[in-house]
């Protein structure tokens, strides 16, 4: 609970101003001596230890480059990113990254100077382990651990004065398919999430246990607020600014009616009827928003199944992602009993309360006179508008708007309370009624465990449709909640697009919803995720993985949809090959040992399938880690070199494509010299000095501004009233203004004044 | 003068005069905010030490009060907290999580504002008692002297495995209004028998 009672505490505008001036570093903190916390990444970015525990100087980034290879569903993304030291000593920097949810990370490699290392997995405590040790022998050693389900971190040692390192991760992600177009998103901005909001908590918990053991930054609980977003950095901040470039080979597997991207301008080459190379029409754009790529098939060469495979040690994994026909069911608009819930906790203000009350007021108005309602507010307390749900008729109707409008976001967020509350069914027999809670948050749960025990528990014919809103809601708990809540998650992040954006919720709300999903999987077939299959809303596809013995028999896929029963049957023979759904099975298995967690699995069995998994399949998890080391010690013993090389080795096959061109080698150059304050703040740790946990503790600011902030304030207002004070003599002289002007004015003016 | 310009002086007034008072409002909320935490940490402190169990000061805060620094000399007492997250030392001084606990070897290095709960330090003098009261009990001290230090090189290096010390730590210039990076240490030495 402590960390949801901190949430609250911080989402307050109020402190949060405060908080502000809590140091003696002011609000210009980053500007003044260009340290960041972890928390306030932004997005990928190598942070170099500084001499304050918990605190990093950004490295100059230089170049990013994205390849990514679609075939049908399955996506192999490869980031290469390039980094340069920019001082003149040793260092050891910390890389953090965000990637798409169930991205499947398996490879990592790094070029450090001429070095080149590969990572291999390891137990999450041996890997760091192994990292400490050679990064204390002087030898160039990289690490890359799970930090949050979204958010990587890498650890880089022993990086030589001026030198560049490359750092590559590739990764296994699937498309998404919603109302039959193709998307995949690559996140270029871990959004205000990181930064100290109230999502900062709940991934932190749960991951806590072993973060506690393992964390580089001991001290992580102390991550200040932020100050200053990176990005508005003083020291050219277009410089620091990631430039990415995107290389995208796409072979969709049916013939293409459209190549779209609501994020960036697009350039399509080598256009064939399934295929397209598609790059950007700006070259390199900032990582200032996430890229969204769609593609959308033509309408009668849209496939309803698509079925992939790939064998890995003698065993066959499967990919298939199924259509469902559209039933249309006419007239049989089923009531509704809504419990709608608005989060109005600090956090929410300003925009998001009003893109909240907005996307809630829409969902009133489509309301039918015979459903039921109720709206529930909570921050730190919690209001229920009606006793029970009522009737939603135009009186009550008006009462909840008004409710709703006058909603202003302030306090905490005590979320179970109302969670609980919202499923408190009275009825929970009248199976002929559909009841519908929707949690409009942008997800700063605290206590996720409690949360999904009291969804596990209690969610009975509720289904829970949670709606994420602004621009960082934490998307990887509501996507879960709404899963066990066997509802969807919408994702309202415009304040333009309510409306727009709402009609998926609406969808999936009033459309009837394909029940009883289940698959028949042929002898030898086994451990198919997910599992259980949710329920298909509205434009949703079946996406399951499995694993199989042979490649024979039949898959059969049934569901019921209002009363009817749909059933579809694919032959296994017929999956094409294709690499990558290996790792896509090995991720959702373990992301189905998470889940297990919340409906009674112990936690030891969850620990162990998910490090079984995990070091099969190579992949970066909770428990697993990524780490590299090269063989031959780097940095001299002893003696620090005075010289500043920049070093571009690259082995072979590393296609980093425009990247390494010569532009990208001037921008290198050009970010050689840091502002002496920032270069002051670097701290060789762990490399030539003595480590810090053994030298001098550190202080903390010991002043608040409160007294210059008070005397600028009063200034404001006494210069504020002076002017008033001239302006009412002005005023109050009016008459005799304009005597100036013309004499019969004058006459009558004077007169009237006498 | 035109009408015109009237109203628009007037109104950047009025705009001086809103802005004024907000920020002066904003200044003000920070020594407030310290006096008011500090209030409603004692009675925490008072329950806890009824109940035996760490009591939170406000429903949402995500600390209990640590210890109580008493400075007869000075007439004060205040509580501090275990550092926790950054903001802690809005609402008290903070002890800080790297260092030791008052009492036990090492230095324990209490942290906060010099223009809030530590302005006082200026008038404390070698020689003058500073009692530490925490749930494993009470620990007399007397100052040593004091430093300037710079926040980077405080020389101050908490598990030395040295007799018992606390360390006072508070902006430096005392009465600087701007920050800095010096900081003002003063030292005290577990007093014998305490």
């Amino acid at each position: 609970m402590s960390t949801l009672a901190s949430h609250g505490l911080r989402t307050r505008p109020a402190l949060a101003g405060a908080l502000l001036a809590a140091t003696c570093l002011t609000p210009a903190a980053y500007a003044q001596d260009g340290t960041v916390s972890k928390s306030e990444v932004s997005s990928g970015s190598l942070l170099l230890q500084s001499s304050t525990p918990g605190r990093y100087v950004e490295a100059p980034l230089v170049a990013a480059d994205v390849k990514m290879d679609i075939a049908g569903p399955v996506i192999r993304t490869r980031l290469t990113q390039r980094f340069t030291n920019p001082t003149d000593k040793w260092v050891e920097g910390v890389y953090a990254f965000p990637l798409p949810e169930d991205a499947a990370v398996d490879t990592l490699k790094i070029v450090i100077g001429d070095r080149f290392i590969e990572g291999d997995i390891k137990e999450r405590q041996e890997a760091r382990i192994i990292y400490a040790e050679a990064a204390a022998n002087g030898q160039r050693a990289g690490l890359v651990e799970e930090e949050r389900p979204n958010l990587f971190t890498t650890s880089l040692a022993n990086i030589g004065p001026g030198e560049t390192v490359a750092i590559q991760i590739e990764y296994q992600d699937k498309a998404r398919l919603d109302n039959g177009v193709w998307s995949t998103r690559f996140p270029l901005v871990i959004a205000p999430r990181y930064s100290p909001k109230p999502t900062f908590g709940p991934t932190a918990d749960r991951t806590s246990r072993i973060l506690a053991v393992n964390d580089p930054v001991p001290d992580r609980d102390r991550i200040t607020p932020p100050v200053l977003h990176p990005a508005h950095e003083p020291s050219g901040a277009e410089g620091l600014r990631l430039p990415v470039s995107f290389d995208i080979a796409l072979e969709s597997g049916f013939r293409l009616a459209d190549i779209s991207s609501r994020s960036h301008g697009l350039i399509v080459t080598e256009a064939d009827a399934d295929s397209a190379r598609i790059k950007l029409q700006d070259g390199e754009v900032p990582a200032d928003r996430d890229f969204i790529l769609s593609w959308k098939p033509e309408p009668a060469a849209a496939p309803t199944a698509s079925l992939f495979r790939e064998e890995r040690n003698g065993e066959d994994y499967l990919l298939a992602v199924v259509n469902p026909p559209v039933l249309r069911v006419e007239g049989q608009r089923r009531d509704r009993e809504t419990i709608f819930v608005i989060d109005n906790s600090g956090s929410m203000s300003g925009e998001s309360m009003d893109q909240a009350k907005q996307g809630l007021l829409l969902a009133l108005d489509r309301l039918a006179p015979t459903d039921e309602f109720n709206v529930i507010r909570f921050d730190d307390t919690m209001d229920m508008l009606f006793t029970t749900a009522v009737a939603a008729n135009a009186q009550n109707l008006a009462r909840a708007k008004r409710f709703v409008s006058n909603l202003q976001a302030n306090g905490g967020t005590e979320m179970l309370p109302a969670l609980r509350a919202a499923l408190v069914d009275n009825d929970r027999s009248n199976a002929e009624e559909v009841r519908q809670v929707v949690f409009i948050t942008d997800g700063a749960i605290g206590n996720e465990d409690e949360l999904f025990s009291a969804l596990t528990g209690g969610l009975g014919r509720s289904r829970l449709f949670t709606v994420g809103i602004g621009s960082a809601p934490n998307a990887y708990f509501m996507t879960r909640a709404a899963r066990q809540g066997r509802g969807t998650f919408t994702y309202m992040d415009d304040v333009t697009k309510v409306a727009e954006q709402s009609a998926k919720l609406f969808a999936a709300l009033e459309n009837p919803v394909m029940t009883d999903l289940a698959v028949k999987l042929p002898d030898g077939a086994a451990d198919a995720y997910p599992s259980p299959l949710p329920d298909l809303y509205a434009g949703e596809p079946v996406t399951l993985v499995l694993r199989t013995a042979d490649l024979k028999g039949d898959l059969t896929l049934s569901g019921k949809l209002n009363g009817r029963t749909w059933t579809q049957t694919f032959s296994l023979s017929e999956a094409a090959a294709t690499k990558g759904v290996a790792q896509l099975w090995g991720r959702a298995k373990i992301a189905g040992f998470e889940e297990s967690r919340y409906s009674g699995m112990s936690l030891e069995d969850v620990d162990k399938g998910v490090l079984r998994t995990a070091l099969d399949f190579h992949l970066v998890s909770r428990l697993t880690s990524l780490v590299a080391v090269d063989k031959t010690p780097a940095r001299p013993a002893g003696e620090r070199p005075d010289t500043r090389q920049i070093a571009t080795m690259l082995p072979k096959g590393w296609d980093f494509g425009a990247v390494f061109g010569p532009e990208a080698e001037a921008r290198a150059l050009r970010f050689d010299h840091l502002p002496d304050t920032v270069m002051q703040n670097i701290n060789a740790r762990a490399m030539q000095e003595k480590p810090p946990a053994e030298s001098n503790l550190a202080l903390p600011g010991a002043a608040t501004t409160w007294e210059l902030m008070l005397a600028f304030g009063l200034g404001l207002i006494a210069f504020g009233a002076a002017l008033l004070r001239r302006g009412r003599i002005l005023i109050g002289s009016r008459g005799l203004a304009p005597a100036s002007v013309g004499p019969s004015s004058t006459a009558s003016s004077v007169r009237s004044r006498r | 003068m035109k009408p015109t310009d009237i109203s628009t002086r007037s109104l950047s007034a009025l705009a001086l005069l809103v802005a004024g008072a907000l920020i002066a409002a904003q200044a003000l909320y920070i020594p407030a905010k310290a006096q008011v935490a500090q209030v409603l940490m004692s009675s925490a402190w008072e329950r806890q030490l009824s109940t035996g169990d760490p009591a939170r000061p406000w429903p949402w805060a995500d600390f209990s009060p640590t210890a109580r620094l008493s400075f007869p000399a000075q007439n004060k007492t205040v509580l501090a907290l275990t550092d926790a997250a950054g903001e802690s030392l809005a609402f008290g001084p903070t002890l800080m999580a790297a260092s030791a606990r008052p009492g036990e070897r090492g230095v324990a290095v209490f942290a906060a504002h010099r223009d809030t709960h530590f302005a006082f330090l200026k008038d404390v003098k070698p020689g003058d008692t500073v009692t530490i009261e925490t749930t494993d009990g009470r620990h007399t001290f007397s100052v040593t002297g004091s430093d300037i230090v710079r926040w980077d090189d405080s020389n101050i290096v908490p598990h030395d495995n040295g007799p018992p010390r606390i360390a006072l730590v508070t902006c430096w210039p005392l009465e600087a209004k701007t920050p800095g990076p010096m900081r003002y240490v003063v030292w005290a030495g577990l007093r014998e028998g305490g």
